[in-house]
C-alpha cells in the first residue's frame, strides 16, 4: 500500500523538480542578460505608481520611443524600502512616483543622484528639490476629504477638516485610514500636525496637535480592509473620507456619486510625485532618455489626460482633463514643511500607531 | 552508533550535511538577521532600551498585544472542539456522506487571508446576506453582529481546523480498533468510548495541534483586521507597520521576539508534556480502525445535522468567492446582487493584462524550486539531527528555527542589506539583484516548519530498520535512499504541497526582493489590485483566488488524493501533518510549529513502530516479559 | 571464535558493562539470559557493531573486530521487532543484502528461493508486502533476510517476544533445528530462562552488566553460583534459618542458617526415595495442593519456611490439606550464598 501511495507523489515532485529547473536555467539566462548588473537594454523603472494600465502605457509608449523598460511595481512605502536596502547593489536605474517625502529620504540615504532634466525649466524647481536638484516634479494631488453631494448637501458639509471631530454631527461619520505605513495617511497625518509644529512640542509637534490628531481617530471610522471609501459611502456607513484627488472622476462614474470636496481655509495637503536616477545605475545614458522624455510636456500631457493627472510641467497642464484642472486650482495648497516632515513622519507615525489608532 | 560528537563524524555522508548545513546557517540564518538586529537595537552602538519603554507605554500595543493572547488562548479551545468534531465526523463515526463532508471541510486548505476574511464578511457581515435575511425577519438585530472578537474567533475557528483534518487525522487511523472492542465489549456507551479511550490516545496530537492553533492565533493578522472593528485589534498589523519604517524598526523586532518567545516557550512545555504521556500502541499488530455507528438514535440525528452544517459553513465561502469572482465589484461591495451584475469581466480583466501567465509561472517555479530545495535538503538535516543529539546539533536546530521568531519582511531586508556587497560566505557573489536571492528567502521562511514535521516522521521509523540495513552491508546513504526515504517521502511530499502552495502567493518576502524581470504572482496581484482608480480590485482579487485555489487543489490532490481506491480512502487522506495555506508569516510561524515528538508519519510496520526511545536514557532495550 | 575481552561499555556517565569476558565456541548456540535492563542487548549489540565499547576488544575468529564496522563483520541479526523494511516486498527484504552487494539477478533468485524453502516461505508468500504477513510469518523473513549473506555468526534479539505463547514453543524448536542444520555459531538474547534452558548450548546470565555465570544450562540450574542466577532460574523455596537449624538437627552437615538458602522445587520428596541417598526428614503441615496432571505442587508449612514441593502424580496416595506431612530432603542440594 505504502509504496502505491509513494510512488505518485514521488513522481510528481520529480517533474515538478525538472520544470521547476529547466525554467530556472532559462530564468538564469536572462538574468546574465539584462540583470540589475547588466548595462545593456531593459531600464529598470522602478514606480509606484503603475496601477490603473498606467505601467503598462508608460512601458508602451516608452517602446515607441525606443527605450526599452520593465516596471518594477511596488507600494510607496515598500519601494523606499527597497531602494534604501539596495542602494550597494542597486537593481533600478530610475525611480518616479514617489512623493517629497520618500524622495527626501532616498535622498539622505544617497540612494539616488542628481540629474538636472532637459524640462527642469518647465516646471516650477520648488514643488522638487530646489537646492540640490536631486529630484524633479512630475504630477500633483491634492489629499482631499470628499462626500456624495447627493446625500450630502454643501451647505451641510463641514468646512475645516476639524469639525469632523469636534461636531458631534459627524461622530463616527468619517472614514480614517489606519495603515500608516501607507503614503496617504501618513499625508493627512502631516497635514492635521502641520500647524501646530513646535520645537518645544513632543517630537516636535505642541500638545494641541496631538490631541487633534487624537481626536480625528477617536471619533472617526476606521476604514475597512478591502472595501472602498466609496462603497462604504454609497451604502451609507460613512459620509466623509479622504482619498487622493486623482480618484474622483472615476469613482464618480463607478458609483454614480457626485463628489464633493471639503476646502479648508488653510489648504490641503498637495503631493507632489517626483522622478530621479538611483544612484549607481549602469544606465546613466538611458536613464537620462528616459527622464528628459517621460518629464516632457508632450508625454506629460498625454499622461495628464489618459489617467487624469494633474501635470507640473507648465506646457502640459493644457491637456489635463478640465474638472481636474478645475478641481486643483480650487484647493489651495497647506503650507506643509516637507523636509521637516520627511525627519519626523517616523516618529509621528509610530507614536501615533501606538498611542492613538483607534 | 550512538549520537556522540565522535561517531557523527565518522560518516563521511554526515561530515558533508554538517558542512553545508554549517555554511548555510551562518550564511543565510544567523550573519543576516543578526546584522539587521544589531543596527536595530544597537543604533549607536550601544543598546537602548527605548523599544521596550515605547511599548509598555503604549496601551494600544499592551491591548494589541493582549489581544493576540486571548485570541491564541480563546482558538486552542473552539479549535479543537470543531477540529475533533470534524475528524470524528470523518473518520470515526459512520455518517452518511463522510466523503463529500471531508471535502467540504478541506477547503480550508486551499485557501486563507484576507479572501477568506472576507468571504465569511460577505455572508454574516453587516451587508452579508444572511444577516440581511434575519434583519427582514427581525429587524432590531443589530447589523454589526458579526464582529470584533466573537467574528474573529469564529472565522478563525473555521479556517485553521486544516491541522486537526490532516494530524489528528492521522492520528485516529493509528488508534488501535481492539482497544474500542474490547471496551465495546464491557459495555461502555459511545461516548464513554470516545471520552476514555479514544480522545485519550489521541491526547499527544491533540497538544501538538493546540500548540499549532495557539500560534496561529498569535500571527493572526487580516480576521482582525477585516472583522475586529477597533475593538478587537491585535498585534500582527502594527509589527507589519513598524517593520516598514526604518524608525520604528525596532519595535517590530521586539515584538517579534516577544511573539517568537511565547513559540519557543510553548513547544518546551509541549515537548515535556509530550514526553510524560505519549501512548505507544501497545499491540504488535494493531487492527484497522472500522467506522463506528451512533446507536443512539437522536443523537446520531443531531450529530448528522451538526455535521451538515458545518458543511455549509465550511463550504459557503469557497462556492462565493467562485460566485463573486463573476459579478462586477460595485454589486459585490454595496452588497445588491442582480442577474445583470454577473459579468466575464473580471476573467477578462485578468487575462488580457500581457503577459498574465508570467507572474503564474515565475511564482510556480520559485514555489517549486523552494519546496523541493528545503524538503530535500532538510531530509537529510532532519536525519542527522535526529539520529545525533548532541550539543552541536541541538544548537544547530535551535538556530535553524531563526526564521520563525523573525517576520518575513525583516528576515527578507536583511538578506537584501547583507549580500548588496560581495561576501566571503557565498563566494564573494552579490546576490542583491539576482534570481537567487528570493528563493534563498523562500527556502528560509519554509525551514522550520519542514523541519519539525520531517524530524517527526523520521523519529517514527523504528531505529532498528537502520541496524537491520547496516548489519546487511548497506551504507549510510544507500540505506537512507532504500530504507528510510520510502518511509517519510509520503510526509515529504505533502509538506511539498503545503509548502508550495503557501508560498505561491507570497508578497512579504517577494516585495523586496523579487528580480525586475522575473515578477511573482503575489506581486501581480497586489498591483492589478492597487490603484486609486481600480474599483475592481475585490473582484480581481477573487479571480486570481480561484485561479490559486484551482493550483492548490491540484496540488492536494497529487498528493492527498490520487489512487484513492475505497478501501484504502481514509488511510491515504493522512500522509501527514499539515498547514493551512494561508501565506505569509503568521502562517508559516502557527502551522509551523511543534509537532515534535509526535509520530506523524503514517504508521510504518505494525511492529517495531513503538520503538522511539532514546538509547541512552535505556541502555538495554530488552523488555519486561 | 568470539571472545569479549575486558569490554567496557558506557552510555555518557552510565556505565551499562563495566567489564565483560566471554568466549563462544564455534557452531555453539550461546545465549545471553537476564532481567530487563541487564545488559545483555548491550553486549548483543556491541558484537554487531552498532555500540562502540569504551574499552576492551571484541574479536571474531582470532581477528579483533572491536573498530571493524559491523557490515564487514559478516554477521546477521534478527531484531526484535524484526525490523523489516516495510517499503519492500518479502523477497525484496531477504534480497535486500545481496542487492547491496551486487550480486547478479539470477543468483539473487536462486539464493532467495534456496533461503525461503529453508525458513518454510511460500513463492505466493514471497511477493506479498511485509505487514500482510502473520508475525511468525515476518520472523521468518527477518531469519532468511540474515542468513541469505551467509554470516559467520548469528545475533538473535528476543526474536521470539511478540509471539503469543503457543507459536513461541512451536518456532523455538524450529530455530533450533534450523540452527543445527546450518551449524551456525548463534548468540541468542532473552530474558526467558526456559527459552534460553531449552535451546541452549551454553548461557550466559547477566545482571547489571555483569556476568554472574557462564555455563550449560544443566550447570546453570543445578549450580547456580551466585544467589541471582539461583533465583532467576527456576523456581526456588527460600528457607528460613530456622528450617536449616532444623536440617542440621537431622543430621544434614555443610550447611550454615546463617546464610541464604534456597532449595528447589523438585528437591523436596514427601516419601523416603528408594535409592540410598543420604537425607534428612523433618516435617510439616499441608497447607494446600494443587494438581497439575502429571505432578502436583504442595505448600507445606514447616519451621518457619512455606516450603513447596513438586511431587510426580502416580505414586503414593495424595496427601489431604491439613494433614501431617514428611519432608524429605537431600542437604547437598540446599543452595547457600
Amino acid at each position: 500500500m505504502k509504496k502505491h501511495y509513494s510512488r505518485p507523489a514521488f513522481v510528481t515532485a520529480l517533474v515538478l523538480g525538472s520544470v521547476a529547473l529547466t525554467a530556472c536555467s532559462s530564468a538564469e539566462e536572462g538574468t546574465t542578460a539584462s540583470g540589475g548588473e547588466g548595462s545593456s537594454g531593459t531600464l529598470i523603472v522602478y514606480t509606484n505608481s503603475n496601477g490603473d494600465g498606467r505601467g503598462e502605457w508608460v512601458t508602451e509608449q516608452a517602446a515607441e520611443e525606443g527605450i526599452d523598460i520593465e516596471i518594477v511595481g511596488l507600494g510607496g512605502a515598500d519601494l523606499a524600502n527597497r531602494i534604501v536596502a539596495e542602494k550597494n547593489n542597486p537593481v533600478g536605474d530610475v525611480v518616479f512616483g514617489l512623493n517629497n517625502m520618500y524622495f527626501e529620504t532616498l535622498k539622505s540615504e544617497d540612494a539616488i543622484t542628481a540629474y538636472t532634466p532637459a524640462w527642469s525649466g518647465e516646471v516650477d524647481a520648488a514643488s522638487g528639490d530646489a537646492e540640490d536638484g536631486a529630484f524633479w516634479p512630475l504630477v500633483e494631488q491634492a489629499i482631499v476629504t470628499v462626500y456624495d453631494t447627493n446625500s450630502i448637501d454643501a451647505s451641510a458639509a463641514p468646512e475645516e477638516m476639524s469639525e469632523l471631530w469636534e461636531n458631534d454631527e459627524y461622530q463616527g461619520r468619517y472614514e480614517v485610514n489606519t495603515s500608516l505605513g501607507q503614503a496617504t495617511p501618513q499625508l493627512v497625518l502631516a497635514g492635521l500636525l502641520a500647524p501646530y509644529i513646535d520645537e518645544d512640542g513632543d517630537l516636535g509637534v505642541s500638545d494641541e496637535g496631538w490631541e487633534q490628531v487624537e481626536a480625528y481617530f477617536a471619533n472617526g471610522s476606521p476604514a475597512v480592509e478591502g472595501t472602498d471609501l466609496y462603497a462604504r459611502i454609497t451604502r451609507d456607513e460613512v459620509d466623509y473620507g479622504v482619498i487622493p484627488s486623482s480618484g474622483i472622476t472615476s469613482r464618480d462614474a463607478e458609483y454614480g456619486t457626485e463628489t464633493g470636496v471639503i476646502s479648508p481655509e488653510n489648504g490641503v495637503p498637495y503631493v507632489t510625485e517626483q522622478i530621479a536616477i538611483i544612484n549607481g545605475t549602469d544606465n546613466q545614458d538611458q536613464a537620462e532618455a528616459f527622464i528628459d522624455w517621460f518629464g516632457s510636456a508632450e508625454v506629460q500631457g498625454e499622461f495628464a489626460a489618459e489617467f487624469a493627472a494633474y501635470p507640473v510641467n507648465e506646457g502640459a497642464k493644457a491637456q489635463a482633463l478640465p474638472e481636474v484642472t478645475e478641481l486643483i486650482e480650487s484647493l489651495p495648497k497647506q503650507d506643509i514643511d516637507y523636509a521637516l516632515t520627511r525627519e519626523r513622519i517616523g516618529e509621528w507615525v509610530e507614536k501615533t500607531e501606538l498611542e492613538y489608532l483607534p | 552508533m550512538r549520537g556522540t560528537l565522535r561517531s557523527m563524524f565518522r560518516s563521511p555522508l554526515v561530515v558533508v550535511v554538517m558542512l553545508v548545513l554549517l555554511w548555510f546557517i551562518a550564511s543565510f540564518l544567523v550573519f543576516p538577521n543578526a546584522n539587521l538586529l544589531i543596527s536595530t537595537f544597537f543604533p549607536d552602538g550601544s543598546f537602548s532600551p527605548r523599544a521596550l519603554e515605547k511599548l509598555v507605554s503604549s496601551e494600544r500595543a499592551m491591548n494589541s498585544l493582549w489581544h493576540s493572547f486571548l485570541l491564541a488562548a480563546t482558538l486552542a479551545v473552539t479549535v479543537n472542539v470543531v477540529g475533533i468534531f470534524i475528524v470524528l465526523v470523518t473518520d470515526y463515526f459512520k455518517i452518511r456522506g463522510a466523503r463529500l463532508l471531508w471535502l467540504g471541510y478541506a477547503t480550508t486548505l486551499i485557501y486563507g487571508g484576507i479572501v477568506l476574511a472576507a468571504g465569511y464578511n460577505f455572508i454574516y457581515g453587516r451587508y452579508g446576506f444572511i444577516t440581511n435575511a434575519v434583519r427582514n425577519v427581525f429587524p432590531e438585530v443589530d447589523p454589526n453582529w458579526f464582529s470584533g472578537y466573537f467574528a474573529v474567533v469564529i472565522v478563525m475557528t473555521f479556517a485553521t481546523t486544516t491541522n486537526h483534518m490532516l494530524f489528528l487525522g492521522s492520528s485516529l487511523a493509528k488508534i488501535d480498533y481492539q482497544t474500542i472492542e474490547a471496551a465495546r465489549n464491557m459495555g461502555a456507551s459511545t461516548l464513554r468510548i470516545l471520552w476514555r479511550i479514544v480522545l485519550p490516545a489521541l491526547r499527544p496530537m491533540i497538544f501538538a495541534v493546540t500548540v499549532l492553533t495557539f500560534l496561529t492565533g498569535l500571527g493572526a493578522l487580516t480576521a482582525p483586521l477585516v472583522l475586529g472593528g477597533s475593538d478587537f485589534q491585535t498585534i500582527a498589523p502594527m509589527i507589519l507597520t513598524f517593520s516598514r519604517s526604518t524608525g520604528s524598526r525596532d519595535l517590530a523586532a521586539l515584538l517579534a521576539i516577544i511573539l517568537g518567545l511565547a513559540t519557543i516557550v510553548l513547544l518546551a512545555v509541549m515537548n515535556r508534556v509530550e514526553k510524560s504521556g505519549v501512548y505507544f500502541s501497545v499491540a504488535k499488530v494493531a487492527t484497522p480502525l472500522q467506522k463506528q455507528p451512533i446507536p443512539h438514535p437522536v443523537g446520531n440525528a443531531l450529530v448528522h445535522v451538526a455535521a451538515y452544517i458545518l458543511f455549509v459553513i465550511y463550504a459557503a465561502p469557497v462556492l462565493l468567492i467562485v460566485l463573486f469572482s463573476f459579478l462586477d465589484s460595485s454589486a459585490i461591495l454595496t452588497g445588491t446582487i442582480t442577474w445583470d451584475a454577473f459579468t466575464l469581466g473580471n476573467y477578462a480583466t485578468v487575462f488580457s493584462s500581457p503577459a498574465v501567465l508570467r507572474p503564474f509561472v515565475v511564482s510556480v517555479v520559485y514555489s517549486a524550486l523552494a519546496s523541493l530545495i528545503v524538503v530535500v535538503g532538510l531530509l537529510f538535516v532532519a536525519r542527522v539531527l535526529q539520529k545525533y543529539r548532541n550539543p552541536v546539533t541541538s544548537l544547530l536546530e535551535y538556530l535553524l528555527h531563526i526564521p520563525w521568531i523573525l517576520p518575513t519582511i525583516l528576515i527578507a531586508l536583511a538578506l537584501l542589506m547583507t549580500f548588496d556587497t560581495p561576501t566571503p560566505l557565498v563566494g564573494g557573489q552579490v546576490l542583491t539583484g539576482t534570481t537567487w536571492l528570493l528563493l534563498v528567502a523562500y527556502i528560509v521562511v519554509k525551514i522550520p516548519f519542514t523541519l519539525r514535521l520531517l524530524k517527526a516522521a523520521f523519529a517514527s521509523v523504528p531505529e532498528s530498520l537502520e541496524d537491520a540495513a547496516r548489519i546487511l552491508g548497506a551504507r549510510s546513504l544507500f540505506t537512507l535512499r532504500k530504507v528510510l526515504f520510502p518511509l517519510v517521502i509520503p510526509t515529504a511530499a505533502a509538506i511539498t504541497a503545503l509548502n508550495f502552495n503557501s508560498l505561491l502567493d507570497d508578497y512579504d518576502a517577494a516585495v523586496f526582493l523579487y528580480h525586475p524581470l522575473y515578477q511573482p504572482l503575489g506581486i501581480a496581484i497586489k498591483a492589478s489590485t492597487e490603484g486609486e482608480n481600480n474599483l475592481d480590485s475585490m473582484s480581481i482579487t477573487f479571480v486570481y483566488t480561484v485561479l490559486l485555489m484551482i493550483i492548490m487543489g491540484f496540488t492536494m490532490y497529487l498528493v492527498y488524493g490520487r489512487n484513492a481506491g475505497p478501501t484504502k480512502r481514509r488511510r491515504r487522506r493522512h500522509p501527514v501533518a499539515g498547514a493551512t495555506t494561508a501565506g505569509g508569516m503568521a502562517a508559516a510561524r502557527g502551522t509551523a510549529a511543534g509537532t515534535a515528538a509526535s509520530p506523524l508519519a503514517d504508521p510504518v510496520l505494525a511492529p517495531g513502530a513503538e520503538r522511539t526511545d532514546d538509547p541512552s536514557a535505556d541502555p538495554d532495550r530488552s523488555r519486561p516479559a | 571464535m568470539i571472545r569479549y575481552d575486558n569490554i567496557e561499555v558506557r552510555f555518557g556517565d552510565h556505565v551499562a558493562i563495566p567489564d565483560l569476558n566471554l568466549e563462544i565456541g564455534r557452531g555453539e548456540f550461546f545465549t545471553l539470559l537476564g532481567p530487563s535492563g541487564c545488559g545483555k542487548t548491550t553486549a548483543l549489540r556491541t558484537l554487531a557493531g552498532f555500540i562502540e565499547p569504551s574499552r576492551g576488544d571484541i574479536s571474531i575468529d582470532g581477528e579483533i573486530a572491536t573498530r571493524l564496522p559491523s557490515e564487514k563483520r559478516r554477521v546477521g541479526m534478527v531484531f526484535q521487532n524484526y525490523a523489516l523494511f516495510p517499503s519492500m516486498s518479502v523477497e525484496e527484504n531477504i534480497a535486500f543484502g545481496l542487492r547491496v552487494r551486487k550480486t547478479k539477478k539470477s543468483e539473487i533468485d536462486t539464493l532467495v528461493a534456496e533461503i525461503a524453502s529453508q525458513v518454510e516461505l511460500t513463492p505466493a508468500q514471497l511477493a506479498k508486502n511485509v505487514s500482510e504477513l502473520s508475525g511468525g510469518q515476518q520472523q521468518r523473513v527477518a531469519i532468511a533476510r540474515a542468513l541469505v549473506l551467509k554470516p559467520r555468526i548469528l545475533l538473535l534479539d528476543e526474536p521470539l517476544s511478540n509471539l503469543d505463547a503457543k507459536l513461541r514453543v512451536q518456532l523455538r524448536e524450529q530455530l533450533k533445528n534450523l540452527q543445527r542444520e546450518l551449524g551456525i555459531t548463534t548468540v541468542y538474547v532473552t530474558h526467558d530462562q526456559e527459552e534460553a534452558l531449552t535451546m541452549s548450548d551454553r548461557i550466559a546470565v547477566f545482571n547489571h552488566g555483569v556476568v554472574e555465570q557462564v555455563g550449560t544450562p544443566e550447570e546453570i540450574y543445578n549450580r547456580s553460583k551466585t544467589e541471582f542466577v539461583c533465583t532467576f532460574i527456576g523456581a526456588m523455596n527460600r528457607l528460613t534459618g530456622d528450617f536449616v537449624r532444623e536440617l542440621q538437627r537431622g543430621g544434614a552437615t555443610g550447611l550454615d542458617a546463617g546464610k541464604s538458602s534456597y532449595l528447589r522445587l523438585e528437591k523436596v520428596a514427601l516419601h523416603p526415595p528408594r535409592t540410598g541417598t543420604a537425607v534428612v526428614r523433618t516435617d510439616g503441615v499441608v497447607a494446600q495442593r494443587s494438581y497439575h496432571g502429571a505432578f502436583s505442587t504442595y505448600e507445606i508449612e514447616s519451621h518457619g519456611s512455606t516450603i513447596r514441593a513438586m511431587v510426580p502424580e502416580g505414586g503414593a496416595e495424595p496427601l489431604a490439606e491439613g494433614s501431617r506431612a514428611d519432608l524429605y530432603i537431600e542437604p547437598a542440594s540446599v543452595l547457600q550464598y
